[in-house]
Parts: C-alpha cells; sequence; structure tokens
C-alpha cells in the first residue's frame, strides 16, 4: 500500500519533471545545444509567478483560478527570455565545439542564479493556493488536488508542445531545422529567428511548469541546476527529440525518486538520481551514440 | 578558425608586430626550465621578504591553489580534449580524505595529505575507465553527474559531517600552506611542461586533435587518457586535501563547489588552454579579479565570473597564449611560402620558394 | 618491428605475404557489404583497389585495419592472425593508414606530428617519456624537405592547405615506416601537378624503401600507372585480379562499372 501511495506521488511529480525535460530535449534535438540554463527557467517561471500573484494579491496566495492565470505570464516572460538568450548569447556559439556551448550555457546559469539571489535573496519561497478541501482520498491513497491540478498541467503544457510541433507552420520549420538546417534555409526558412522561437517555446514550458513547483514544492535561486541535471537524466533515458520518451522518463523518474524517498530517506533521492545518470550512461552508451550527439 | 577579422589585424599588425611576439614567445620557450626556477625563487622569496602570514598570504596561497586546480583541468580538458565539469569531486575526496584522517583518526598532515592524494588518484582510476568511454556532451555531463553525486554522498554520511561538514582547529601556519601549495604547483608545472615536450604529451593532444586517427596510428588512446586523467586527479587530491585544513572548514558545498569548476575552466581559457603557462596565468589573472570583486561588490562574483566565462567564449576562445602564438606563427608561415597554400599548385611554389 | 615468427599461420599459397584476407566477410545488417573476400599482398608490391561506389572497399579496408572486426574469414599481417586485435594493436604490428579525407592533427606543430609517427621505441613507457633525440629530429627535417614542406616545422598543421597536408600524412607514414601501408584515395582533391609529386614518392618509397602499398583509388590513369596489380570489388564481391593491362580488358570490370550484372 505504501507503495503504491509513492509511485503515485512520483507520478505527479515526474509529470513535471517530464514537462521540463521535454523543452530540454527539443533545444538539444533542433539547436543541437545541452542548454546548462534550462533549469534557471523553470526557477524564473516560478517567480515570475510568484510575483505576478503578489502584485495581485498583496501576498502569494491566491484561489485556484487565480493561480492559474499566473501562468500565461510566466509561460509568456519566459518565452520572450529564452528567444534572447538564444539570439544574444547562443547563437555565437553555435557550431563551435560543444564545449564552449556548454561553457556559455553554465556561465548565463550561475549569473542568473546570483542575479535572483541578488534580487529575491536565497530563501525559499512558495505559493499558498487555497483549496476548501486540499486533498482527496481515492481507495486508501491520498491524492493532494493542487499536485493533480499540477500533474494535469504539465500534461497540458506537453500535448500543447507536441500539437505546436505537429500543426502550425512554425513547428514544422522546427521539425525542419532539427533534421537539416541548411535544406530548411535553401527553402526560405530562417533559421535563427526558428531557433530561437525554439529556444523560446521550451523556455515558456520550463516556466510554466516552475510555476506549478512553487506551488507543490518550493522556489529558489539555486535550485535550476538539479531541474537541469533531472532533465538530461530523462532525455538520456527517452532519446534526444521523443516526446513520449521524455514523459514516460519523467514519470519513472519522480516515481524511482519517490520510492527512495519513501522506503530510504528524502536525503538520498538526489544521490540516486546523479549515480542513476551516470549508470544510464555507462550501459546505454551505443543507444546513445545512436542519436548522432556525439561529436 | 579566425579569419573573418583581417581589417583589425592590419592595425594591430603594425602596432605589435608579429615577429616580436613570435621571438618573445620562443624566448619563453626556450629559456622554459629558467624561467620556472627563477619564478620559483621569486615566489619562494616573498614570505622571507616581508609577506606575512594574514590577508595577503593567503590571497598569494589561494592563487596557487587555484593555478593547480586550472592546470590540472587543462592537462585532460585542454591537452587531450575531455572537457570535465567534474574534477572538484577529486578536489572534494582530498578534502575529506585529510579532514577525516587527521580530526577522527589522528594522523599527522603530511600522512594523511599523501593518503589523500593516493586515495584521489584510485577514485580517477575507477571513475576513468567509466566516464573516459564517453565523448562531447555526454563525458561533459556525466562528470558533472559524478561531482554532484560525491556531493549528495558526503551530505549524507556521518564520517563526513554530514551537510554541517567539519570543523578542523588543529592546523599548520599560513606559511605552511603557502610553501605547500606553491611546492605543488611547481611539481606539476614542472612535470606538464616536460610531458608537453615528449611523445607522451604529443599522444594527448592528438587524442585531442583526432583520437581515431591516433588509434590508427598504433596508440592505445585509453591508456594515455586514463593516465592524464589521474595525474589530474592526483594533483587536484592534493590540492583538496591541503584545502581542507588550510580553510579550517569542509562541506559538501565547499568541497564540491560546482562553481570553482566553473572558475577554474574559465581561468584555463582565459589563459590559453593547452599550453603550460596559459591556465597559470589564467588563474593569477583571474583570482585577482574575483579577489577584488568579493572585496568591493560581495554577492556578485558569480554574475561577473558567468559575464567573464561567455565573453571568453565568445570574444577569444584561443585564450591569451593561445591567441598570441597564433597571431606569432603567421608570419612563420608565411615566411615559408605558406602564401602558396590558397593558390592551387602549391607543392612547386613551395620549393621555388626555397 | 615484429617480425612475427610464432603464432598458427598457415601458409597456403602465399608463403611471404604481407597482408593476406582469406574469405573476409561483413554485413551490415541484411547488406553484406564485403563478401568472401581474398587477398595476398606480396613485400615491395603496389596493389590497386578498384570498384564502383559502395562496391565496399572502404569496408575492406576497416576490416582489415581492425576498425571494423569481419563477420566471418581471417585477415593475416606477416603470417599472424590480426583478425580479432585491437586496432591499435595492428597499427603497432606494422600497418599503415591514411584516411580518405586527410587526417593530420591540426591543432599540433607539423614537427610534432611527424614525431608521432615515428615508431621506434613504439609504445614502451621509457621511449615514451623521453623528449625526442636529435636524430629523430634531424629525421622529421630531412622527411619535410622531401616532401617540400622544409621550414614548416613549427606551423600549426591546420594552418596548411589541403595538398600540404596530405603531403604531412604521407611523410608521417615515411616517419612510421609501416610493413604494409593501406592508402584510401590519395589522389583525391588534389590538384594535377601536385599528383605528379604524389606518385613519384610513392613510387620512390616503393622502389627504394621497400614499402609495399594497397591503394583504393578511382583516378583510372592514376592507378593503371602505378600498380603491380589490381583487386576489383564489386558488390561487395573480388571480381577480378590481375595486372593494369588485365583488368583494362576484363569484360566482367567493364559491366561492374557500367552498371551491367
Amino acid at each position: 500500500m505504501a507503495a503504491t501511495q509513492f509511485v503515485v506521488n512520483g507520478l505527479l511529480v515526474g509529470a513535471l519533471f517530464a514537462g521540463v525535460a521535454v523543452g530540454f530535449a527539443l533545444i538539444w534535438g533542433v539547436v543541437d545545444i545541452i542548454n546548462l540554463a534550462h533549469g534557471e527557467m523553470v526557477m524564473l517561471g516560478g517567480y515570475t509567478s510568484y510575483w505576478v500573484l503578489t502584485l495581485v494579491t498583496g501576498n502569494a496566495e491566491g484561489s485556484p483560478l487565480l493561480f492559474l492565470a499566473t501562468i500565461p505570464v510566466a509561460i509568456a516572460v519566459l518565452f520572450g527570455i529564452g528567444y534572447a538568450l538564444q539570439r544574444i548569447l547562443v547563437s555565437r556559439v553555435i557550431g563551435t565545439d560543444i564545449f564552449l556551448t556548454l561553457l556559455v550555457t553554465f556561465g548565463a546559469s550561475i549569473a542568473i542564479q546570483q542575479l535572483a539571489i541578488q534580487a529575491w535573496s536565497a530563501n525559499p519561497r512558495s505559493i499558498q493556493v487555497s483549496f476548501a478541501d486540499p486533498s482527496m482520498n481515492l481507495a486508501g491513497i491520498v491524492v493532494p488536488k493542487m499536485k493533480l491540478v499540477a500533474f494535469a498541467g504539465a500534461l497540458v503544457l506537453t500535448a500543447l508542445l507536441y500539437v505546436f510541433l505537429q500543426k502550425t507552420r512554425t513547428g514544422r520549420a522546427i521539425r525542419a531545422v532539427s533534421q537539416n538546417p541548411e535544406a530548411a534555409a535553401l527553402v526560405g526558412i530562417d533559421v535563427e529567428h526558428t531557433r530561437a522561437v525554439t529556444f523560446g517555446v521550451s523556455s515558456a514550458i520550463a516556466g510554466g511548469i516552475g510555476a506549478f513547483i512553487a506551488v507543490i514544492l518550493n522556489i529558489q535561486p539555486q535550485m535550476g541546476l538539479i531541474y537541469t541535471l533531472k532533465s538530461f537524466v530523462i532525455v538520456v533515458f527517452g532519446g534526444v527529440g521523443s516526446i513520449p520518451g521524455a514523459l514516460i522518463g519523467g514519470l519513472l523518474l519522480g516515481s524511482v525518486e519517490e520510492l527512495v524517498a519513501g522506503f530510504m530517506s528524502s536525503q538520498w533521492t538526489l544521490a540516486v538520481t546523479f549515480t542513476a545518470l551516470i549508470v544510464l550512461l555507462v550501459v546505454k552508451p551505443n543507444g546513445l551514440f545512436g542519436q548522432g550527439a556525439e561529436q | 578558425m579566425s579569419t573573418s577579422d583581417e581589417e583589425s589585424r592590419g592595425v594591430l599588425r603594425s602596432v605589435l608586430p608579429p615577429e616580436q611576439v613570435d621571438r618573445f614567445l620562443s624566448t619563453c620557450d626556450a629559456y622554459g626550465w629558467q624561467l620556472l626556477a627563477i619564478s620559483t625563487l621569486a615566489a619562494a622569496a616573498l614570505p622571507l621578504l616581508g609577506l606575512e602570514a594574514g590577508y595577503r598570504m593567503t590571497v598569494f596561497t589561494e592563487m596557487f591553489l587555484f593555478a593547480i586546480l586550472a592546470l590540472s583541468w587543462d592537462l585532460v580538458g585542454g591537452q587531450t580534449g575531455y572537457p570535465s565539469f567534474g574534477n572538484m569531486a577529486f578536489f572534494g575526496i582530498g578534502a575529506y580524505a585529510t579532514a577525516i584522517l587527521t580530526k577522527d583518526f589522528a594522523l599527522s598532515f603530511p600522512v594523511a595529505f599523501l593518503l589523500a592524494g593516493l586515495l584521489a588518484v584510485t577514485f580517477a582510476a575507477v571513475i576513468g575507465v567509466i566516464v573516459l568511454r564517453l565523448r562531447g556532451h555526454y563525458f561533459a555531463i556525466a562528470t558533472l553527474g559524478v561531482l554532484l553525486a560525491a556531493q549528495q554522498i558526503s551530505r549524507n554520511l556521518d564520517i563526513t559531517g554530514g551537510a554541517s561538514g567539519k570543523i578542523l582547529l588543529q592546523t599548520p601556519s599560513g606559511e605552511t600552506f603557502y610553501y605547500l601549495f606553491l611546492g605543488v604547483l611547481v611539481v606539476e608545472m614542472a612535470l606538464v611542461y616536460y610531458l608537453s615536450g615528449t611523445r607522451f604529451g604529443f599522444v594527448l593532444n592528438a587524442i585531442r586533435d583526432d583520437e581515431e586517427k591516433a588509434t590508427a596510428m598504433g596508440f592505445n588512446t585509453t591508456y594515455y587518457k586514463t593516465a592524464a586523467w589521474m595525474l589530474a586527479g592526483l594533483f587536484t587530491g592534493f590540492a583538496g586535501a591541503a584545502y581542507s585544513l588550510f580553510n579550517t572548514f569542509i562541506d559538501p558545498q565547499t568541497a564540491y563547489n560546482g562553481a570553482w569548476n566553473v572558475e577554474l575552466i574559465a581561468m584555463a581559457l582565459l589563459g590559453g588552454s593547452g599550453t603550460v603557462a596559459g591556465p597559470v596565468l589564467g588563474a593569477f589573472g583571474l583570482h585577482t579579479i574575483i579577489e577584488i570583486v568579493e572585496t568591493y561588490a560581495v554577492g556578485w562574483q558569480l554574475v561577473l565570473l558567468g559575464g567573464a566565462v561567455i565573453i571568453t567564449v565568445i570574444g577569444f576562445p584561443n585564450g591569451v597564449v593561445g591567441t598570441l602564438s597564433e597571431y606569432a606563427s603567421q608570419m612563420d608561415y608565411y615566411k615559408h611560402g605558406g602564401m602558396a597554400a590558397t593558390d592551387t599548385d602549391d607543392g612547386s611554389e613551395v620549393s621555388a620558394d626555397e | 618491428m615484429s617480425k612475427a615468427t610464432s603464432g598458427p599461420a598457415p601458409d597456403t599459397d602465399s608463403g611471404r605475404a604481407v597482408l593476406r584476407t582469406d574469405g573476409v566477410t561483413k554485413r551490415f545488417g541484411g547488406l553484406t557489404a564485403v563478401d568472401d573476400v581474398d587477398i595476398a599482398i606480396h613485400s615491395g608490391e603496389i596493389i590497386g583497389l578498384i570498384g564502383p561506389n559502395g562496391a565496399g572497399k572502404s569496408t575492406l579496408f576497416n576490416c582489415i585495419t581492425g576498425a571494423l572486426t569481419p563477420d566471418e574469414g581471417r585477415v593475416y599481417l606477416q603470417g599472424e592472425d590480426v583478425t580479432d586485435w585491437p586496432e591499435h594493436k595492428i597499427a603497432r604490428a606494422g600497418l599503415g593508414r591514411m584516411f580518405q579525407e586527410t587526417r593530420i592533427f591540426g591543432d599540433m606543430t607539423v614537427r610534432k606530428n611527424l614525431l608521432l609517427a615515428a615508431q621506434e621505441g613504439g609504445a614502451d613507457v621509457s621511449s615514451l617519456m623521453r623528449r625526442p633525440d636529435s636524430s629523430l629530429l634531424a629525421r622529421t627535417d630531412e622527411l619535410l624537405d622531401y616532401v617540400d614542406l622544409g621550414g614548416l616545422a613549427e606551423t600549426r598543421a591546420g594552418r596548411m592547405s589541403f595538398g600540404q597536408q596530405k603531403l604531412l600524412e604521407f611523410a608521417m607514414e615515411l616517419m612510421s615506416e609501416p610493413e604494409i601501408l593501406l592508402m584510401d584515395e590519395p589522389a583525391g582533391g588534389i590538384n594535377p601537378s601536385m599528383l605528379g609529386n604524389l606518385i613519384d614518392y610513392i613510387r620512390n618509397a616503393n622502389e627504394e624503401q621497400e614499402s609495399t602499398i594497397f591503394l583504393i583509388e578511382h583516378n583510372m590513369d592514376f592507378v593503371m600507372d602505378i600498380a603491380d596489380r589490381i583487386y576489383v570489388l564489386a558488390h561487395g564481391e573480388r571480381i577480378a585480379e590481375g595486372t593494369p593491362e588485365e583488368i583494362q580488358n576484363d569484360q566482367r570490370v567493364l559491366d561492374a562499372y557500367l552498371g551491367r550484372e
């Protein structure tokens, strides 16, 4: 029974990990960049939602609907930040040594972290959403309503991305650039703009997820790197550029972490995650290299 | 690589002629051992000439520390082409090893120091076998994963003092650490400088440039890159081993400091990676700047560091030494018929020149 | 050099073959890239390997050098079975290779490229840990002068033109003095005047240093001019073998090139 409860908790959180990882995978697949500042987009999204809510209500509390109304703002702001990040910084190192691209995004990551500390202090914050009856009980398993909302929200965002990539003109351009930038340029696609949009869209989803994280967990300026690495674990597991793969990877990682927390101690979850990363890289190197991401 | 900025080169050439730079660099190269010896003597003499234990000596000691870290990183990242984001794992292991051995096992510092180095090398060997099979993104992220896993583990163990770390009160004097870090740095510089002139060093560079070709030429590249990785682990481990007592305190955040890992990469790149002097000069330069920022603008050093990294990478990825020597070698090339390189029939042109 | 005398070396048709393959087969999924190919190359020969695109020439090279392991068949170097050896060990045993796309170490100086190629002392630790001695340095100067790259010893190799890089790669092979040198399209992408030089260098190496050379080539004039014997591959199979004259008059070869079966 306890195990079921842990798995349910894990799946609820795992959908959020998956949503973050999907954007990470998209940038990796389309721009061939590992964006080490991706976790900072989650953090910034959380803070955006937090401050919008504070602006409206005077403190970071509100009804579920009011909170949900802040998410489009977080998405819009983070789209802009992601777009600018690509245009101003990342575009300058595309096509050079991949190590340099890692350094640039890592440089951006630590700079954003400390700017956030300067602006908002290092204290963890969270958004309080008031439910009349905060959790429900399904056959003995406790499901907090807000976690359910976050779960659904993450799935909706992921689904929206999928539809966007499949159905819209911009989405098709993104897929074209991911397959062959030269050919895409030849048929008249603005490759640089498309890459920047990819960054924007990925960051926007991360930002939206960040808002949910601010409600069900908490936000803190230095939280980003952990989400970046979790995304890496998930993408390595699920395959670069695969949205279903990222979804399954995210749900699995969430479950594993909750099981570790439940049966061992929550202190060990991160150690297990990072060890899983290394083990995954070791046992699956051929599958990884098959993705063509090897230098 | 760098071909687009021809006009700016023209101005530069009249202000700073490449021949002069070339002459300067080859002089440095020819007298490498002498330069190293003179610098060592000068640094060793400073405390005798009135540098007293205190803030200034601490700053100098930290410069040596970062130079060790940057040079170790560069041995694998710059010379061999395997850029690691996890070097600080060796540092942390060395740091905790001396902390635990001196405090909990009451070993003397020298013994603990040597054991800590040994432990770091052993760890490097084990981890190296695993991560050095990976390339590119995967290698970089796997090493970062190693660093963070090590950090998490030390946070959860009792022997490491958990998240609150260990306070170390029985420590040698500031002067001891000044000479210890200086000594380790000099030994490492001498070793790297020596190796860079041997075929062992050439093989490392060959792995960086084209690992497949190096294999096809008969080199078992796994063996060489693991050796370089273990050397880096040894010196980084020594640096950590001395640091915990020098700092009188160690916790997971300082021992496995991810920001430091970026800092030492930035130092190597700024100075010029793939050279001996580059990472050391980069460490001295960047640490001075960071020290100033920490004095006058506390809490902004990571913003500055991030900015410095971005500007370096975008502006001049070859670093100071790399850019200079590339600039200097232009002349050498043109003098020897290199102009013909753009022509179609270069073979005959070159021979006509000689 | 390791003139191997040990090991079970089934010496059948070719007692002094430097390189011999026996029924080498390599499959990728359903495609048989190399199909039961036998070749034998003797000391001092220059052997050509030709065939239409996709005939399996480069795959055969990869099976010989150890970059790929054949699914069936054996590879013998100096009579020793090297089929399952790792690539670097085969190279160490005297097999040199020049790649189709010229491959030199671009960020190292020309001289270091050459010093790296010197096989003296092999991978023995004490020799690797010593600085190169003066005789080795003199040898690098000599070779650079020989291929008209004298004076460029301290230049970064990646700065040189494509043709110069090709010459450097060739000089590196001369430096290492392999028992047999595999060249993948040496004439590809270089201009006619340089091609003339290259032919001279290859001939000289063959005549004066008794180098054994096995080369893939698409330039028919070049290969007919330089090779003692030629093997022809099509669809992974060896369809012909003989002197340049015989090959030029072989109906099956003409058919293969014209696309008839």
